[in-house]
């Protein structure tokens, strides 16, 4: 199965590297900065895979840091002004400041303790499950990984920070990444979570274009249709599974979660209907169904005689999508993902 | 509304014998692949006499209306007497002829049985 960019792909394809700087954004404030967590590979051929800030500005400074890095330098946490004196001079700052942790990681070896921690996330991400690393901000490298299962691997250096940094792990599992501080040191909690998976049911032009994007927002995408013609590899190259049977069965096997995303784009209701009917109860994140206003508000009534209450019917996002004006099927797709992005980051109901 | 219509929209939205049949003996996929009916129908069969017969199926109405009369109809025939069912017997049930171009909706359950019954003929 092909997975959506992330580290785990970035530390695959720097493998051949024997020394690799990783550079992560552990803080910032201001507004243009990228999500925390960010990273930036900066391999000794001069590859770079990644980034750590929307723009290049300070990129450009951490690919300067990283490259002495790899010569001779240590680890070291960089602190870097967006307030650039050159955008300042023509009105374009930022403002604001970034943290970014710089690394020399060597990809090919185990005993490297980020690369160790980086392997047992993999494997937690490929059980569909939740992990939060925690890495050392000053002195030597260490990570200890937390499982939602509560299992540690490694450690930070004594077994009074693993505790604490076992309780701060788990705020961070329901909050998100963040540095705090363990006996007046700051560490580096970061989450990892799996990725959103977008089911998508119906194999039409909108669906293609869903699975592209979706692949570029690092979601998984599972296109789902009665009809083997329409749900070919050739027609959707980018998405991570294709299945064909009838779509009321396929979904009942696909775990129903807060990540999962429901997208119903086949304008049918031979299968809105039944496919509606297995997730309206279920504690997936998005469910959001293509159709006019009327349309929707007809399928709702057909599911309504069934027995589903108004809140229950009220989850169904339809017409699907943020207004954007969008009339192609790329635009509607990028108005959907628009929407599961709005509703996953709390911006939409 | 036509008495085609109101059979259809009744056995659709209140269809008889959906679901899976736990004692089957006999069952077979069938679906129409460019408009993407899939429906299942599954049997028991004992001493060559259907003693029950259900469906499931992710399609139209009238696909399902179709598949909710017959598994009502076929129930207590011999296996013998299902081949006197065709067509002309579904339309009778549904009390019209079907537009020609949605002909394949209706007959997708009555060919799909008969496939049931053939998987049991082979065992």
């Amino acid at each position: 199965m092909k997975r959506p960019h992330s580290l785990i792909d970035d530390l695959e394809a720097a493998d051949s590297e024997s020394a690799v700087a990783m550079a992560t954004l552990i803080s910032a404030t201001g507004s243009s900065s990228k999500k925390i967590g960010a990273r930036m590979l900066v391999g000794r051929s001069g590859r770079l895979l990644g980034g750590v800030t929307i723009g290049g500005c300070v990129d450009a400074q951490v690919i300067e840091a990283a490259d002495a890095l790899l010569g001779s330098g240590d680890r070291r946490l960089l602190a870097i002004s967006l307030d650039d004196d050159e955008a300042w001079e023509i009105g374009l700052t930022c403002g604001g400041t970034v943290e970014v942790m710089l690394d020399r990681i060597a990809p090919r070896n185990d005993d490297d303790p980020l690369v160790a921690a980086h392997a047992v996330v993999r494997d937690v991400l490929a059980r569909d499950e939740s992990a939060v690393v925690v890495t050392t901000l000053d002195g030597p490298a260490a990570a200890l990984v937390l499982t939602e299962d509560g299992v540690c691997r490694g450690t930070l250096g004594s077994d009074e920070s693993d505790v604490i940094a076992a309780e701060i792990a788990s705020q961070v599992a329901r909050e998100g990444s963040r540095v705090d501080t363990i006996a007046g040191r700051r560490y580096f909690f970061e989450r990892h979570a799996p990725p959103t998976t977008l089911v998508i049911i119906g194999a039409g032009q909108i669906a293609m274009t869903l699975t592209k994007l979706a692949r570029e927002l690092e979601m998984r995408s599972i296109v789902i249709d009665g009809r083997d013609r329409y749900a070919t590899e050739e027609r959707f190259p980018s998405a991570d599974e294709i299945r064909v049977g009838m779509p009321s069965e396929i979904v009942a096997s696909i775990p129903a979660t807060r990540r999962v995303a429901v997208v119903l784009v086949a304008h049918d209701y031979k299968y809105d209907v039944p496919v509606l009917r297995h997730y309206l109860r279920a504690p997936v994140g998005y469910i959001g169904l293509l159709g006019s206003r009327k349309r929707g508000a007809a399928v709702r009534d057909l599911l309504r005689e069934e027995g589903f209450t108004d809140d229950e019917l009220a989850r169904v996002h339809t017409p699907i999508g943020l207004e954007i004006g969008g009339r192609s099927s790329p635009e509607v797709a990028l108005s959907i993902l628009a929407e599961i992005v709005a509703v996953r980051n709390g911006k939409r109901a | 509304m036509t008495l085609f219509r109101a059979i259809v929209l009744e056995h659709f939205r209140h269809p008889r014998n959906r679901g899976a049949l736990e004692s089957r003996n006999a069952e077979a996929d069938g679906a129409n692949p460019l408009c993407g009916d899939r429906i299942r129908v599954q049997l028991r069969i004992d001493d060559g006499v259907v003693t029950d017969a259900r469906f499931t199926a992710d399609a139209c109405a009238l696909c399902i209306a179709s598949a909710s009369l017959l598994t009502e109809h076929v129930r207590g025939l011999r296996v013998s007497e299902l081949e006197t069912i065709t067509g002309s017997t579904i339309n009778a049930w549904l009390e019209g002829d079907p537009p020609a171009a949605r002909r394949k909706c209706s007959l997708l359950p009555l060919e799909t049985l008969h496939r049931a019954v053939a998987s049991r003929a082979i065992e």
